[in-house]
């Protein structure tokens, strides 16, 4: 990877923030499920995708942009914090993009599932952490969202992370192995 | 259980993004960097804040601010009508099983496991109250500035990064791109959700409980839309490479903003108002 930012890397991280605004403003970016910290959400994945394809800084901004649409565009009292809303987010990128790297080098189609999962744990376990030091919820309610909302999350975030990524590389995974979701659509 | 949401498919009618109501009143006129940064200050003091007292003054604060921009209340008012819910279930939650960490203050009900004491009271009315201020906070600056002021403004404030080789010009870039792609990409999926819908796919049909399958409804749109997202980008390298735009070269303005007295007054009344909030020992 080319160090410094290209004009690739700004436009990349551009258009990905606007998924990201997108997913929120229109509602598409949530798995409604009924726990007390509202719906899960796919709102980070852009974030995951920006740092598995495009490094460290463009996941970061990826993920500042998500976290200030979500602080703005919040319906639940918690979001409305910037330090739960804001400072989490910054790190969903940068996470996934470490556990890419690492696992690149054993194989690229796990490494690019094991930094959506990671991306999306991160997500969710930084915003409780912070919302239970900034006492919205208790300790107990925290895991329970963690295990309602951080799973469904992080399974779907594999899934897209993954369709989306092998296109955009054009990995080639073999002729006759299908990829993972071929056969769900 | 079937229901054809004709409203769903209208996704460009629910974005707010770059809303502006044009009152011309003194917040409207304001130097847009000067705005960004009082904001912020006041934000942070509204989220640290935790007496009654003090977010009672900021809620009056907010307030004023509508009536000084000329907006109407009901703007604000509409941001928080959906929340109410949610605020109402969280100060439930919180009411009851908040026992742990804000065990101190008066006990006023010891029933099993429920402790309700004077802090979680303390706790769930000040939420509510923060929640409320900062909505007002950022519907009056979002409808009182557009998004090319905004995009001026952080980059004008963040300049002093420079110094620590932060891309200040890069990252404000980014932020227009952003701005710029959000009411493109709410067409696109509009398009693609009509074209699948016209043949046979079903959005939102599916009840609220088979949470599997509404997911999965969304994947045949979201995956095309990441696919247009990445073509658009790569259009747009094209493009800016082709006219030879090179980042981090230094590059001037078009548009020069200037800070008057009346904006440094403002600043001034924002530092005040934070450390009153932060630092005023509030009986309450």
């Amino acid at each position: 990877m080319e160090k410094g930012l290209t004009t690739r890397k700004i436009v990349t991280a551009g258009v990905l923030g606007a998924i990201a605004i997108l997913l929120g403003v229109t509602r598409l970016g949530f798995i409604p499920v009924p726990t007390a910290a509202g719906n899960a959400t796919i709102m980070h994945v852009p974030a995951i995708i920006g740092g598995v394809m495009q490094g460290p800084f463009v996941g970061l901004v990826i993920g500042l942009i998500f976290g200030v649409s979500s602080f703005l565009d919040a319906t639940i009292p918690l979001f409305k914090d910037p330090l739960v809303a804001i400072v989490p987010r910054l790190f969903i990128g940068v996470t996934a993009y470490l556990a890419y790297r690492s696992l690149k080098g054993v194989n690229e189609i796990t490494a690019i599932g094991v930094a959506g999962f990671i991306g999306a744990i991160t997500n969710t376990l930084l915003v409780l952490l912070i919302a239970v030091i900034r006492g919205y919820i208790a300790p107990g309610v925290a895991v329970t969202i963690a295990l309602t909302n951080g799973i469904p999350e992080a399974i779907v975030s594999v899934i897209i992370t993954l369709a989306i990524v092998v296109a955009w590389k054009k990995l080639d995974h073999g002729t006759n192995k299908k990829s993972k979701i071929s056969g769900e659509l | 259980m079937k229901k054809i949401a004709g409203f769903e498919f209208e996704l460009t009618r629910n974005i707010t993004i770059g809303q502006y109501v044009p009152t011309g009143s003194i917040i409207h006129r304001m130097d847009p960097r000067i705005k960004l940064a009082s904001f912020t200050l006041l934000v942070i003091s509204m989220a640290v804040c935790a007496t009654y007292g003090g977010n009672l003054l900021a809620l009056v604060l907010s307030c004023l601010l509508f009536y000084v921009s000329r907006i109407p209340i009901s703007y604000g008012l509409s941001g928080v009508k959906p929340a109410i819910p949610f605020i109402l279930i969280l100060a439930i939650l919180q009411l009851l099983f908040y026992s742990e960490v804000a065990s101190g203050g008066k006990v006023l009900l010891n029933y099993g496991f429920i402790h309700i004491t004077t802090d979680s009271i303390r706790l769930v009315v000040v939420s509510a109250l923060r929640f409320v201020e900062i909505i007002f906070l950022s519907s009056v600056l979002t409808l009182s500035t557009s998004t090319t002021q905004i995009t001026h403004g952080i980059e004008s404030l963040l300049r002093p990064l420079r110094t620590v080789k932060f891309p200040v010009h890069e990252f404000a870039l980014i932020i227009t791109i952003a701005l710029r792609f959000v009411p493109t990409f709410a067409l696109e999926m509009e398009k693609m959700m009509k074209a699948q819908a016209s043949r046979g796919a079903e959005f939102g049909t599916g009840a609220w409980w088979r949470i599997v399958q509404r997911t999965k409804d969304v994947f045949p749109i979201i995956i095309p839309l990441f696919n247009v997202a990445m073509s658009r980008a790569e259009d747009l390298v094209l493009a800016m490479e082709s006219r030879c735009y090179v980042p981090g070269s230094q590059r001037s303005v078009s548009k020069k903003y200037k800070a008057y007295r009346t904006d440094y007054a403002a600043l001034i009344f924002c530092i005040v108002f934070a450390i009153v909030l932060l630092a005023f020992p509030f009986p309450y």
